[in-house]
Order: C-alpha cells, then structure tokens, then sequence
C-alpha cells in the first residue's frame, strides 16, 4: 500500500518531457509500482493532448505531405503480429528483455540502467550505516542519482537543501520528521526541509534518491563527513 | 448513451472533424493503412504540431524534420492505437513530446522510449472504458481548460509546450516558485476534479 505519492508538479512536469533525466527515471519508476498515479499522468497526457489540439495551426512547407508518403512506402509496419505493444528499435526489445528478470523488488527501469539487480550493487560506504552508488545517469546540471542503503539503527546525518531531494523507497521503509516512508513512497523535499532519515525496521532500506544541489550536512562531522560523502 | 452535443466540432477546410472523428481514423489508419486517412490526419495535426515543434525555439527546418519523424512514428505504430485508452490528440501529443525529448534531450530518452507500456499496464487495472467516453474526456478537458483562471492556463500551456522546468516558468513570470507550483496544483487539481464527475 503506497502512501506517498508524486506531486501534481511532479505528474505534470513528468507528463510534458520537462523533467530532468534522473527525475523523470525516479517518476518512471514509481508509475511502474503505482496505479493511482498513472492514472492521474494519464489524465495530464490528456491535458497534453487536449492543448495540442487547440494550438494555432501554422502554415507548413509544401509538399510535405508527399515527401512523407515518399518515406513511408517502402517502410514495413513494425512487429504488426506480434502481441506486444511496443517495439520501436532494438533497445527497447533489450529494455523488455531485461524486465523479465528484474525481480519483485527493482523497477524494470532501472534494472535496464543498472545491468543487474539490488545483490550486485558495489556499495561504497559513505558514513556509519549509509552506502550509497552513483547511477550513470547524466541528468541536468548539478543533477545526482543515487541509491543509497540505509542500515537500521543508524541516524543519518541531519541535512537540509539547497535544491530539491525527491526519493523513492525502494526496499524496507525509513522514517525521519515528516513521517513514515515504506516500498513505493515518494518523498518530496524542497529547500526548507531539514530532515533527519532513520531505518525503522530489521531490514536495510534502499532508496533512489535525486538530487538537484548538494545536500548540505548539519551536525554531524560537517567538515570531515561532507568530503567522504561527495554529496 | 452519453449526451453527444458536447462534441464539439473543429471547423477545418470545411470539414467538421469532432475528437471522435480523429480517433476513428487513427483506428482506420492503424487496420487498414489507410492513405487518405493518414492525409486527413496530417492536415489536421501537421500545422499544429508545428506550433508545437516551434515553441522550443527551434527553427523552422528542424520543426518541418520533426513532423516529419512524429508521422512516420503514427504510421509504424497506429495499429497499436486504441481509443478506449486515449484520444488521438492525446495518442499524437506523446509521440511529439517523445520526438522532441529525443531530439533535444537525448539524456532522458531512453525513460520515455517505451511509453506505450504504460497505456496497456493502465487498462489492466481500470478494464473497458467506451469509446464514446474517451471522445466525450476530450472535449471535457478543452471546456475545463477554457474554465481555468488565466493565470492558471498559462502556467499549463508553459510546463507543456516551452519545454521549460518549473523553476524557469518561475524565472519568466518573476513569480516565486512556489507559486508557480501552486497555480499548477490548483489547475489540475480542477481538471481532475471534471474529470471524475465524468465517471459516476
Ligand atoms: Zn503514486
């Protein structure tokens, strides 16, 4: 049961193509997980479409109607028999082939990103009780993908933002000020939000988390810590 | 039967084409290769996805490439369409978006390269929704849009067609950002709210 859901901001922006890399793959994965959110990006597509319909139309250059058939005749229909429903290059039968596999726990997105599943991660341990990889994802600038592992009975360090964190539970849950956090929750922190996580059950707990700026450690060891963390 | 005089015709060329019409012949387009549907798609939908492609700031060269790619896309892929998931404006609108991500975002296509997924993911959870709904949705949204405060609608029209992020919508209007997100939340939060009168 998910309890924390994407923002209408976040649905939107998503629904446009205006999100940065790393977060539009964060918003992918979540809709992977969550029926009530893809039906609200599925009534923003409408709006999408709904708006296209009523843009002005503009002349186009000539011909370009039979310039297209031009390209189009010798064209075959894509995978017309076959009963999936979408095959548009070679990547994509990869994407489909990977998600087959990806296991109950990891998004089929990020498999595809990843290679491999949560047990061939090489975790770098980054403070007490918190790993973290960097996903090869190149994203806006300043922009940083991550997931991080937190142990239980570990506090990690109290922080705040200059920019926008936006985190997604992927295993376990963590709980930090603002609430209770479990498989599928979103999280959404803005600039002002200072916040403490904690893993609150046995299990380890592991989170994609972007970010848009570096986050910025309190309390503890501020100057030795933040170095080692590179975040 | 819903009531269909809320379908409301778009006057083109003399020709009255209603959300409906436009579904019907993607549908056509999709089982039959239908030239002459493909054209009356393309002379409804070409002029105004250059709009689209325009307000990029893209030049007129790149935006004539573009619908020309976003067509071949709805050639090789309209026997996928079905309008009892979504509308044709809608259907087209997320081929264009996935045209221009990839054009001038390529680090993030490979999120949006297989969005049909999600259409079908959808309509195992939700079954059959008619098609006369999906047309009737369409014309709803296009009212809600008209009902929308103007500070609202613009700060809609800009996060889907100037490719722009929140935070520079903010910049362009010197509002504070967390204004512009709550003029986003209000505004979809009032489309959604016509949207679910629909259903009971
Ligand atoms: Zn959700």
């Amino acid at each position: 049961m998910i309890n924390h859901h994407l923002s209408d901001e976040m649905i939107l922006a998503y629904a446009a193509g205006s999100l940065p890399a790393g977060q539009a793959m964060l918003v992918r994965c979540h809709l992977d997980m969550c029926p009530h959110c893809l039906q609200r990006l599925m009534d923003a597509q409408n709006v999408g479409g709904a708006l296209l319909d009523e843009l002005p139309e503009m002349d186009l250059n000539e011909g370009g109607f039979d310039r297209l058939l031009a390209q189009i005749d010798d064209m075959p229909v894509l995978d017309e028999a076959s009963s999936h429903p979408d095959h548009t290059g070679v990547v994509e039968g990869e994407v489909l082939a990977a998600s087959s596999s990806h296991g109950p726990d990891m998004p089929a997105l990020l498999h595809d990103v990843m290679g491999h599943g949560f047990d061939d991660i090489k975790w770098k341990l980054v403070g007490p009780g918190i790993r973290q990889f960097i996903l090869p994802v190149q994203g806006s600038e300043g922009e940083k993908v991550r997931l991080l592992k937190l142990s239980p009975g570990f506090v990690t360090p109290q922080h705040s933002h200059h920019g926008s964190e936006i985190t997604l539970v992927l295993k376990g849950s963590f709980c930090d000020e603002t609430g209770r956090y479990k498989k599928g929750d979103i999280q959404e922190a803005d600039d002002d939000v200072d916040h403490q996580p904690i893993a609150d059950t046995e299990e380890d707990c592991i989170c994609l988390t972007v970010t848009d700026a570096p986050l910025e450690f309190k309390k503890m060891m501020p100057r030795l810590f933040q170095p080692i963390v590179g975040i | 039967m819903r009531n269909m005089q809320l379908t409301v015709g778009i006057l083109e060329k003399g020709r009255v084409l209603a959300t409906e019409d436009l579904n019907k012949l993607l549908v056509t387009l999709g089982r039959d290769r239908c030239k002459a549907c493909f054209r009356t798609l393309f002379e409804h939908f070409a002029p105004r996805l250059k709009s689209f492609f325009l307000k990029v700031g893209t030049n007129e060269e790149v935006a004539e490439e573009l619908i020309q790619e976003t067509f071949v896309q709805i050639w090789r892929k309209s026997h996928l369409y079905d309008p009892s998931k979504a509308a044709a404006s809608t259907w087209i609108f997320t081929i264009a978006r996935n045209r221009r991500i990839d054009r001038f975002r390529s680090e993030k296509s490979f999120v949006y390269r297989d969005d049909q997924y999600f259409a079908d993911m959808l309509v195992m959870e939700e079954q059959q929704i008619d098609d006369v709904y999906r047309g009737e949705l369409n014309e709803k949204i296009k009212d809600a849009i008209g009902l929308l405060s103007a500070n609202q609608a613009e700060v809609v029209r800009l996060s889907f067609f100037d490719d722009i992020s929140h935070r520079e919508i903010a910049q362009k209007l010197s509002l504070p950002l967390g204004t512009v997100k709550s003029r986003l939340r209000l505004a979809f939060k009032h489309l959604r709210t016509i949207l679910k009168e629909m259903d009971q």
